[in-house]
């Protein structure tokens, strides 16, 4: 991690203005994604994980999106402020992208190499039929059977995990620094799911490109990830390394994810414990800690003031007041595993 | 597709077959009989016209003639146009009809995803919303009164020049065609407009226009390769009904700007109670119709590959 992250983004503030006023879905975010790693971003619907990376790749739509504060910058150049044009040349080329559903992300009416050889051709000047060609290698890489004829086909020909490897496939095409994966094994079955997320990881060590990978399942980021976001309200709460998120998670949404977690090994038949409540209303956040109205610790602090950023080890930071010295130690907070298993 | 092909021909047949049975019973079910116009009729002569015509024969034995005929392709002669056979007449103004038909199609369909790709464009801005304004004018507006405005514009026109560029009516060059075509074509045009709009729309809002735009493609690229193709499949389900409505427009417009097409013998037999001329005609158009809206299909297919379902073995 002594090298400079990929990509830094600090302090993003993304909001939407509506009818009934200006949603801030996204509240001063910050994180960093290191070359070769995978960072993955956690949290509950609606928790700004999307709006962040498609803020990143200048996706939402502006208005009613607006970028009301922050900096996204990869290898030190700032995305946020680029022309149309330049943003263009980076997307798809510097930073690739797969989403959540491959059975709609994918036009419908162009055949499977031609969306793909379309990437080459716009961002590395290629012929039609030198990126057909590419684009046929780029299927057999990812693994996909007589990649010659499916090519040819159309995307209602493929299953969703295929479709899925199409499109790492078609991001992959012009060797992006950078994968963003939004969710992309969500709406898949788990056999296929854990396929896909090999076939990622092999990928990422063959040519060294980051990952950051948002999703909802730990399973999926105890596998995957080098890093860790959890981000709650359109806040990060907690970041850094995966084995300090697991084994030593000091923000009381952390510890409400992983006891949400089912784990065969210990503790079967156990009944999970889901966090009550579901997460605010971004309309008008909480004051205070966004996470306060549902924390079993909420002191009267978290009430008043936002936490501040609080570091637990190197690299590892949670925002919440129990981590301040004043504060009581409660048990979950001070030893999550203990607590998981009572 | 050769099987699906096959199967929509067979339902058009049978689908003509009933238009022409539902012809034949409601012209019989209607008061009065094509000699009726002829005021000096003596019985004798009324019957050996009947005889001739075989008007005198039971209905059913009618009917099996009539059926028969028309499969050889003989729809018989006009009841009130000397000797002149039903065939004859659609050969000469069919074709006027038809291109005068074709011409609005093509005016209606290009005129439609043009104006409903760029409102779609500039959605809720000055050109969305005059052209929309324009569109429920146009949907409103009934032909015959364009026909009417389509005349004085061309005669202000033709008066500002000092010469006659554009006929006011009439038919014969391809300057006659202009602004019957447009004024027939303006409706559907209209129609089309809006379904483009909703659909270019529509498809903006998909996940695979995202991907369009994650991958770097420009604007024109996203909207020429990705959105217009996927927008435009809804319109062209809707080109067969719009043929329909465009024939059936045509019998007004044809009047209005005197031209010799297949729609003023149509309007003219139903009021004469021609027989012969009204269920050739009606079969006629029918059946061009319902083979048109089956073309329409086949073509979908073409531009659609998801409907291209029984391809090589799959």
């Amino acid at each position: 991690m002594s090298d400079t992250p990929v990509l830094k983004v600090e302090n993003l503030n993304v909001e939407f203005a509506t009818f009934g006023g200006a949603v801030r879905a996204v509240r001063g975010v910050s994180y960093e994604v290191y070359e070769g790693k995978t960072l993955a971003v956690v949290g509950e619907s609606g928790c700004g994980k999307s709006v962040t990376v498609q803020t990143i790749m200048g996706l939402i739509p502006c208005p009613p999106g607006k970028v009301t504060a922050g900096s996204a910058k990869l290898c030190g150049r700032e995305l946020l402020t680029l022309s149309k044009e330049e943003l263009n040349k980076i997307r798809g080329a510097e930073i690739g992208m797969i989403f959540q559903d491959p059975m709609t992300s994918l036009n419908p009416t162009m055949k499977i190499g031609d969306q793909i050889a379309e990437t080459l051709v716009v961002h590395r000047g290629m012929s039609r039929r030198e990126g057909l060609t590419e684009a046929r290698r780029l299927l057999d890489r990812t693994r996909i059977p007589e990649a010659a004829e499916r090519a040819r086909q159309y995307p209602f020909e493929f299953s969703g995990g295929m479709l899925q490897r199409v499109m790492i496939a078609m991001s992959l095409a012009c060797k992006p620094k950078l994968l963003i994966a939004d969710e992309p094994t969500t709406a898949l079955d788990v056999t296929i799911q854990a396929q896909v997320l090999e076939l990622m990881r092999e990928i990422q060590r063959e040519d060294g490109m980051s990952i950051i990978l948002i999703t909802h399942d730990l399973a999926v980021v105890a596998r995957m990830a080098d890093d860790v976001a959890v981000m709650y309200a359109g806040e990060v709460v907690e970041s850094g390394p995966v084995d300090e998120i697991f084994y030593r998670g000091s923000h009381p949404y952390t510890l409400g994810l992983q006891q949400a977690m089912p784990d065969a090994r210990h503790d079967a038949g156990r009944q999970l414990d889901a966090i009550p409540g579901s997460p605010p209303d971004l309309f008008a956040p909480p004051s205070g800690c966004g996470y306060h109205p549902r924390c079993p610790h909420a002191m009267q602090v978290c009430t008043k003031a936002s936490p501040a950023s609080f570091e637990i080890s190197p690299g590892h930071q949670a925002s919440c007041w129990l981590n301040h010295a004043d504060a009581p130690r409660p048990e979950t907070a001070a030893s999550p595993v203990g607590s998981a298993q009572e | 597709m050769i099987s699906y092909i096959a199967k929509r021909l067979l339902s058009g047949l049978v689908t003509v077959w009933f238009i022409a049975t539902a012809t034949f019973l409601g012209m019989h079910a209607v008061p009065g009989d094509p000699l009726l116009n002829d005021k000096a009729v003596t019985p004798e002569v009324r019957a050996s016209l009947e005889a001739a015509y075989g008007l005198d024969k039971p209905l059913p034995q009618q009917y099996v003639i009539y059926l028969s005929n028309m499969l050889q392709g003989d729809f018989g002669i006009s009841f009130t146009q000397k000797n002149r056979r039903v065939n004859d007449i659609i050969r000469d103004h069919f074709p006027v009809s038809a291109m005068l038909g074709l011409l609005a199609l093509t005016i209606a369909a290009l005129g439609g995803i043009t104006w409903g790709a760029i409102t779609a464009l500039y959605r809720d801005r000055l050109p969305d919303v005059l052209i929309m304004l324009l569109v429920v004018f146009a949907v409103s507006v009934p032909s015959f009164v364009f026909a009417a405005l389509g005349q004085l514009v061309v005669l202000k026109f033709n008066q500002l020049i000092g010469h006659s560029v554009i006929p006011v009516a009439g038919w014969g060059t391809f300057k006659h065609m202009l602004m019957p075509s447009l004024v027939l074509g303006l409706g559907t045009m209209a129609y089309l407009t809006r379904l483009m709009r909703s659909s270019m729309l529509e498809v903006a809002d998909t996940d695979y226009i995202r991907t369009a735009r994650a991958k770097g493609l420009s604007a024109p690229r996203i909207f020429f390769k990705h959105q217009l193709r996927n927008a435009i499949l809804p319109v062209i389900t809707v080109l067969g009904p719009a043929i329909a409505a465009i024939t059936t427009g045509g019998f007004v417009v044809e009047l209005v700007f005197a031209i010799p097409g297949l729609g003023r013998y149509f309007v003219q037999a139903v009021q004469q109670l021609d027989y012969t001329v009204i269920m050739g005609t009606t079969v006629f158009y029918g059946a061009f119709l319902v083979f048109m809206v089956i073309a329409v299909d086949i073509i979908y297919g073409f531009v659609d590959p998801r409907i291209r379902v029984d391809k090589v073995g799959a």
